[in-house]
């Protein structure tokens, strides 16, 4: 077993986060990764007592909220923890892919 | 000859007042980033919490479209990074859809298929994006509105089916109290798959995103196909890619190259405990879904309402939930659609107001139906009447003498004129005794010139049968 993750993995990962890594980076993160990835692999071979899927920490079932508007935010409040605003607009840069 | 084979993808936003996991307004149209709270914006630390009311809704739209439904379900993250989303992921449902395995029956060319429904899950919508040359605007009232998404199996083969298919859909969720469903303000958004094959095998598939209206799915169809089977019939191969229409240009152009699903990187959402659904909520459900379309329809055709003039009412839900009033009266409901369909919806449109928002109470209603019918008042009267009709609170009665209109149905008085008419007129009532059935027509159009209108119809006609019988 190779103690790295391939280039081509990191690189997919990196573009998945819509990040730019330098070479120094791919070459740190695809040993890092790799570490992360074994010890996922180490809790996979935990033995449950249950066959049932465990999605939250509680057992309890989804209480549902009622339909009642509760409170907003003033576009204004908003704006002061967005990098970019234009009138009421966020403003981020052109999203190409669209 | 190719064979076109086409899947359809729809989501649908659910009339609900908040949204799906917060409790900020539901409101399309509002100033811009004013329907928004911290878990819209995925702010860090907030948490999700569910909407009773889009639990409700989609299971009502799940067992419409004759699903399973999935009594015990879970949410899933759907994770991509894109401004449109600032917590990073969707929380959708992937694994335990709300409904599985359901069906739709289209009627297509006088013939009844079956389109096979894979799934029909719950999902939050994203924020709506402007784009401009060096900037997008984001506006995060859209984010968080609670969505279906309906999947079909690939079972349609033709444009046509598909139209037919996404009319059927819109008709169930607009009369199910499901979504407004309007397509041209998104509130209904249709992705279409489609591929063409000579062969049992399925050729490589293109979805095209967002088509914008139903007339639009048809044209788009087409031209996909015909690109598709140019690029066949040269050699070349198909890009399983995600494209848009272009109405202007009918033309469809490639936006992206798919990604994988499991880019995606889904896994179950762990803010959202299990959701269960136990019979008594799938039979309240069940129980509050109202008359459908397709019920209403089957009943005005046989209250004697054309296929024609049925179609038209379920065309306008108001129209449609007013007439319902009278179903179970003794009132002529042919007269009844008429009216609504000819001047009252005239009245309407140009003033653009629903039924509802006028003074048209249903004893008024039933009033001036039945004084019509009984040939008390004729079209032209109640043309006059209308306006006031609609925004008067007076009885039928006071705005008829309010208007100085007198209805002449005396039958002495109305027996004079008609003696007169026929004295004046010794060719016509020749041409009657003749055979010219016609003939009583001309007479009855000189009874009501001389009357100025005001002469009950329904009485002239039998007093001048009589006379002429003579």
């Amino acid at each position: 077993m190779s103690d790295s993750l391939t280039r081509e993995e990191v690189l997919h990962v990196a573009r998945l986060a819509r990040i730019k890594l330098t070479e120094e980076e791919i070459e740190k993160y695809s040993h890092q990764l790799k570490t992360l990835m074994d010890d996922v692999d180490k809790i996979k071979e935990v033995k449950l007592n249950s066959e049932e899927r465990v999605i939250t920490p509680t057992e309890e079932v989804t209480v549902c909220r009622e339909d009642v508007a509760g409170e907003m935010l003033d576009p204004e409040e908003i704006m002061i923890n967005v990098p970019n605003s234009n009138g009421n607009f966020v403003e981020v840069p052109v999203m190409i892919d669209e | 000859m190719y064979t076109k084979t086409i899947g359809i993808e729809i989501h649908v936003e659910l009339k609900t007042n908040t949204k799906i996991y917060s409790n900020s307004i539901n409101g399309y149209g509002k100033t811009a980033n004013s329907n928004v709270n911290v878990v819209d914006l995925g702010y860090p630390g907030t948490l999700p919490t569910l909407n009773d009311a889009v639990i409700r809704t989609a299971l009502k739209a799940a067992i419409i479209l004759n699903c399973d439904i999935n009594k015990r379900m879970h949410f899933d993250r759907k994770n991509y990074f894109y401004p449109d989303l600032p917590k990073g992921y969707q929380i959708t449902q992937a694994e335990t859809p709300i409904g599985v395995n359901g069906y739709v029956d289209i009627d297509v060319n006088g013939e009844t298929k079956r389109i096979r429904i894979h799934d029909i899950h719950i999902e939050e919508d994203t924020c709506k994006s402007i784009h401009y040359k060096h900037h997008s605007f984001l506006d995060f009232n859209r984010a968080g509105v609670p969505l279906v998404e309906i999947v079909t199996e690939a079972d349609m083969h033709s444009a046509e089916e598909a139209m037919a298919y996404v009319e059927k859909l819109r008709e169930l969720f607009l009369y199910a109290d499901i979504s407004d469903c309007k397509i041209e303000e998104g509130s209904m958004r249709c992705d279409v798959n489609i591929s063409i094959s000579k062969t049992d095998e399925l050729g490589v598939r293109a979805e095209i995103k967002n088509i914008g209206s139903i007339s639009s799915v048809g044209k788009a169809i087409n031209r996909e196909a015909a690109r598709q089977e140019e690029l066949l019939e040269n050699g070349k191969e198909v890009t399983f890619a995600t494209y848009r229409y272009d109405e202007k240009k009918d033309e469809t152009i490639m936006m992206r190259v798919k990604e994988a699903g499991n880019d995606y990187r889904y896994f179950p959402e762990p803010d959202i405990p299990f959701v269960e659904l136990d019979d008594e909520i799938i039979k309240e459900v069940t129980e509050s879904i109202p008359m459908l379309a397709s019920e209403r329809r089957k009943i005005y055709v046989q209250r004697g309402i054309s296929e024609l003039n049925a179609n038209k009412i379920i065309q306008n839900r108001d129209i449609s939930d007013y007439l319902n009033n009278f179903l179970d009266t003794d009132i002529n409901l042919v007269q009844a659609s008429n009216l609504l369909l000819g001047d009252i919806s005239a009245y309407l449109n140009k003033e653009e107001k629903s039924i509802f928002n006028t003074k048209l109470d249903t004893n008024k209603f039933i009033d001036v139906v039945n004084k019509l019918d009984k040939g008390e008042i004729n079209s032209k009267v109640f043309k006059d009447i209308l306006v006031d009709l609609m925004e008067k609170e007076d009885s039928v009665d006071e705005i008829i003498s309010s208007k100085g209109i007198k209805i002449i149905s005396d039958p002495e008085e109305l027996k004079k004129i008609v003696l007169t008419i026929l004295e004046n007129n010794q060719n016509s009532v020749n041409d009657y005794k003749n055979g010219n059935e016609r003939a009583i027509k001309f007479l009855m159009g000189q009874i009501m010139k001389e009357t100025k209108g005001s002469a009950n119809p329904e009485l002239v006609n039998k007093l001048l049968e009589e006379e002429l019988k003579k």
